[in-house]
């Protein structure tokens, strides 16, 4: 494919030339990943602020303004103006905010870099904050609460319903997108004044990919110290009261399914010595949209009750619609989490318990050396889907310079999983995983009675329509009475109307 | 940017087996090589670089289009799930372990027009994915039991997939839009239909020796790989497959002389919906009009759209509003969809769509905005084929419509040659009222 440069492109370089003498590797504000030959470049401006530093009441202010950037006018044009400069380009910039990072991306073909840049660069220099812009954004986040992640997606419901559930009272304790109540609360002076104090140079670091010609890096070096001055104090990292016992929140709402999650925290972050032990277990366990993973097995393959049942030890938004990670999710703190697919109403209390038993009984009695290695293989090649594209490639990178990792970390996992041992993973479940102290999440109907069959571990048999082998139907007379041992008072009940207020 | 991920793309007709090499002189940039095997199977091969890897998709000409016979809607994607179900030579479960040994991301996916089984995966395991791909197509084996234990497992899905409330809207109109033609249900099937499935054992042997044949496969290769190697792999393993395609007799759908409504009650709270859907033509990229008609969506509606930015950004009365123009196998719709913020704009919105067309109809688009689109659909092309998964992926439809790529490369020249004259005939042509049908949904107060 040929790459046509054009004129403004040349004086861009010639001007690059003049004015850059340092060296073009990645240094402590730039990561860099030249691909010679991919005829598109990579943005990630990565500002190490995220929702955590949402102020009390103002919640999903961090999102908003973010939004503001990238979906409103900036000084120098309209939204419509950079829609319309945009559209022949097949091209856009947005951003993604999560507990700790804001990444502003964008990928546009060589061709159209000249015409790109600017745009791209306004946006996160010279956001114009209008009225206009900010009644559209927040309008459309309300009702993106209110409408859609209540009614339009219990899967997403139940998992969102999970997060705030785990991080009660801690800077991860509400949802990115903030409560209907916080969004109301925020003016536009907010926005201005956020934007302010997180979107400043002291906290930005470049990240750049593909095609790009070194003059590009020395612009945005440039043009990024026009930010705003100084930078924001980072908070610590969350510190969730350890949990006792097993707290169960239902989400009472009409639905024909019920969604469940459970999870906790965790102290094991990527890098971390026990990370790459975690990471091989749960992959075995609950390798995410992957028939190969025991809960999978357990759950759908051999009953028959859901799409799907999945583990994690990293934050994994939208699973729903995503088969890799998607990358500049990293955190200081993550958690283990279950996600199990819908299941009939008349199955949940059964496909809850058969879910926790699995847990208990690989901490009990951890992974055979066959799941092990066969993992330990999988793992080997499957690291390499993680991120194939320039985009995710970059993506990661940033992660690892969040994470203090050096080097590419498709390969670094690789080889740290390939040095495990069986001891090793196992000794890693004991240490981090547990089922006793667990919250759980599910959006359900007719709560009320399913928390008084859950207070006094009522039987939960399951028949079949279709017939099933004897070892599962023996399996299953276990699982219809294992024991949850959860307290009435650990249920909390809430409408559907009331979450995220 | 938001983009209403509309995912349903286009079909076509089949085109006749031929042996070609060629380059990138056209809108595809990579060289590829098609192949037809004496059974009947193609097989297209792009070579490209890419770190080692490999897709391998496995694209079987036959999707919920072909459900003919009443009472069977949804069973090609239910069909999809049962291939995973091992043969006497590789079981389940040790396809599923040869799958996991090789760390292949392995998945499939049932359209209207097609299904596609992929696997992206270390090119070194050619040979393993080449002996288990051709195996599961041509002695798949699965008990009664098996087989309806998976159909609990769609019915799961069909759960997940209505609480959404656009999921409930599409249902009623393809249902209203198509009286005869299999169009008119959606790929995962009515509910009555999935609660059948378990008893469907004796059929779908029936539907895999029908449509599951060489004549109506194609294999698409991309990535790093050797073409020759693999075309001898290919032929070694698929040789002995026997064709037999039994193409199904699809009723035509009756020529539409009036518009049809429908209003949706969805048991739940959700910001009003509307589809306003016109009846396409079937993908023809000899066909300037049609091909004109296909780049309305984004002219009339997309984001730099008149109506985009006086009902989104300006006046705010729209969550968001897109179209999907895509192409078909046969004739089927072309949509614009809207979320509205409030129920009482509804009328308001539906004549503002009108007066969009109208506007279009009376006023030539500008030269200069049709360029745009031109270089618009060149740019989101080029940057989409970045990785082989993504090349196979965005080839899949061409490939299932028309048995091969050649299509692309006479689709994106036809797009050049467009007039604003082309444009206002495919408005004459495909957006009048006797075309259209409008889907309304409104929630729980």
């Amino acid at each position: 494919m040929k790459t046509r440069m054009t004129f403004p492109l040349y004086l861009l370089i010639i001007a690059g030339v003049l004015m850059t003498s340092c060296s073009r590797n990645g240094t402590d504000q730039a990561v860099l990943l030249p691909v010679e030959d991919d005829p598109t470049v990579s943005f990630r401006v990565w500002f190490k602020t995220g929702s955590q530093a949402d102020p009390a009441g103002l919640e999903g202010i961090s999102a908003l303004t973010a939004a503001m950037m990238t979906e409103g006018a900036t000084e120098s044009h309209s939204y419509e103006d950079i829609l319309s400069a945009l559209y022949p380009m097949a091209a856009s910039y947005g951003a993604t905010v999560d507990k700790e990072m804001t990444v502003f991306s964008g990928r546009i073909h060589k061709d159209n870099l000249p015409e790109y840049y600017p745009l791209f660069i306004n946006a996160i220099l010279k956001p114009a904050f209008s009225e206009e812009d900010f009644t559209r954004i927040r309008t459309d986040m309300i009702n993106g609460i209110e409408k859609s992640l209540r009614y339009a997606d219990d899967e997403e419901l139940g998992k969102a319903a999970l997060y705030t559930f785990v991080y009660d009272n801690t800077p991860y304790g509400h949802l990115d997108v903030g409560t209907v109540s916080s969004l109301e609360a925020i003016t536009l002076e907010d926005v201005r004044a956020h934007y302010r104090t997180c979107f400043t140079r002291g906290n930005v670091v470049i990240g750049l990919g593909g095609g790009y010609e070194d003059t590009l890096l020395t612009r945005l070096e440039q043009d990024l110290a026009l930010l705003p001055e100084g930078a924001p104090v980072q908070p610590g990292a969350p510190a969730p009261l350890p949990l006792e016992g097993r707290h169960v929140l239902l989400v009472e709402k009409e639905c024909n399914a019920t969604a469940i999650s459970f999870g906790f925290p965790i102290d094991v972050v990527r890098g971390d010595e026990d990370f790459w032990a975690l990471a091989l277990f749960n992959s075995w366990f609950g390798e995410h949209r992957n028939s190969s993973s025991h809960l999978y097995q357990v759950i759908r393959e051999a009953r028959g009750m859901n799409y799907g049942d999945y583990s994690y030890i990293e934050i994994f938004p939208n699973g729903g619609r995503r088969q890799m990670p998607a990358p500049n999710h990293a955190r200081r703190q993550q958690m283990f989490e279950v996600w199990l697919r819908p299941v009939q109403h008349q199955h949940r209390h059964f496909a809850l318990r058969a879910a926790i038993r699995e847990l208990q009984q690989v901490i009990d009695s951890g992974m055979t050396q066959e799941d092990f290695a066969l993992t330990q293989k999988f793992l080997d090649k499957y690291a390499l889907h993680y991120a194939t594209t320039t985009m995710d490639r970059l993506g990661y990178a940033i992660d690892s310079r969040f994470y203090g990792i050096d080097g590419d970390y498709v390969s670094l996992f690789r080889e740290k999983i390939a040095g495990l041992t069986l001891e090793e993973v196992n000794a890693a479940i004991r240490r981090h995983l547990q089922s006793d102290n667990l919250r759980i999440a599910m959006v359900t109907n007719g709560a009320e009675e399913f928390a008084t069959a859950l207070a006094v571990d009522a039987p939960s048999p399951v028949t079949y329509e279709t017939p099933k082998p004897e070892e599962i139907l023996a399996e299953d007379k276990d699982i219809e009475v294992y024991p949850l041992g959860i307290a009435r008072e650990d249920i909390r009940i809430v409408p559907v109307e009331e979450m995220f207020r | 940017m938001k983009h209403i991920m509309l995912c349903l793309l286009s079909l076509l007709l089949g085109g006749s087996p031929l042996m070609a090499e060629r380059g990138g002189e056209g809108a595809f940039p990579y060289d590829y090589r098609l192949e037809t095997l004496e059974n009947g199977l193609s097989v297209i091969m792009v070579p490209m670089s890419a770190g080692g890897l490999m897709s391998y998709y496995s694209i079987v000409r036959t999707g919920a289009r072909d459900e003919y016979e009443k009472g069977k809607s949804g069973f090609a994607h239910f069909f999809e799930h049962m291939m995973f179900r091992g043969t006497k030579n590789y079981p389940a479960e040790l396809y599923d372990r040869m799958v996991t040994e090789m760390g292949a991301d392995a998945n499939a996916y049932t359209t209207d027009d097609y299904t596609a089984y992929h696997l992206s995966f270390a090119s070194e395991d050619l040979e393993t994915v080449v002996k288990l791909e051709s195996d599961r197509f041509q002695f798949l084996d699965y008990e009664e039991a098996v087989f309806q234990t998976e159909a609990g497992a769609v019915y799961g899905e069909y759960r997940k997939n209505r609480s959404n409330p656009w999921a409930v809207l599409f249902e009623e109109l393809m249902e209203t839009a198509f009286t005869r033609h299999t169009y008119g249900h959606t790929t995962i099937g009515y509910e009555e239909d999935i609660k059948r499935m378990p008893g469907m054992y004796e059929y779908s042997k029936d539907f895999f020796s029908r449509y599951y044949r060489p004549d109506n496969v194609v294999l698409v290769l991309v990535g790093d790989f050797n073409t020759g190697k693999a075309l001898d792999l290919i032929r070694s393993y698929y040789a002995d497959w026997q064709p037999g395609y039994k193409a199904p007799v699809i009723t035509p759908e009756p020529e539409q002389s009036a518009e049809r409504r429908v209003r949706v009650s969805y048991d739940g709270k959700t910001l009003p919906l509307m589809v306003v859907s016109y009846k396409s033509p079937a993908l023809d990229a000899e066909n300037r009009i049609a091909v004109a008609g296909s780049m309305l969506g984004e002219l009339l509606f997309g984001e730099s759209s008149e109506i985009y930015r006086t009902l989104v950004l300006k006046e705010q009365k729209l969550q968001f509003i897109g179209a999907e123009f895509g192409f078909n196998r046969d004739p089927r719709l072309w949509s614009i969809y809207a979320m509205i913020k409030d129920e009482a704009d509804i009328p308001m919105v539906r004549q503002e769509i009108d007066r969009t067309i109208e506007r279009f109809r009376s006023r030539p688009v500008s030269a200069e905005r049709l360029e745009a689109i031109k270089k618009r659909l060149k740019y989101s092309f080029l940057m989409g084929l970045d990785t082989p998964a993504r090349v196979a992926g965005g080839l899949a439809r061409f490939v299932a419509l028309t048995g091969g790529i050649e299509v692309v490369d006479r689709l994106y020249a036809m797009y050049d040659t467009v007039t604003p004259e082309d444009i206002r005939e495919a408005i004459e042509t495909y957006l009048t009222a006797e075309r259209r049908t409008v889907a309304t949904l409104t929630g729980r107060k």
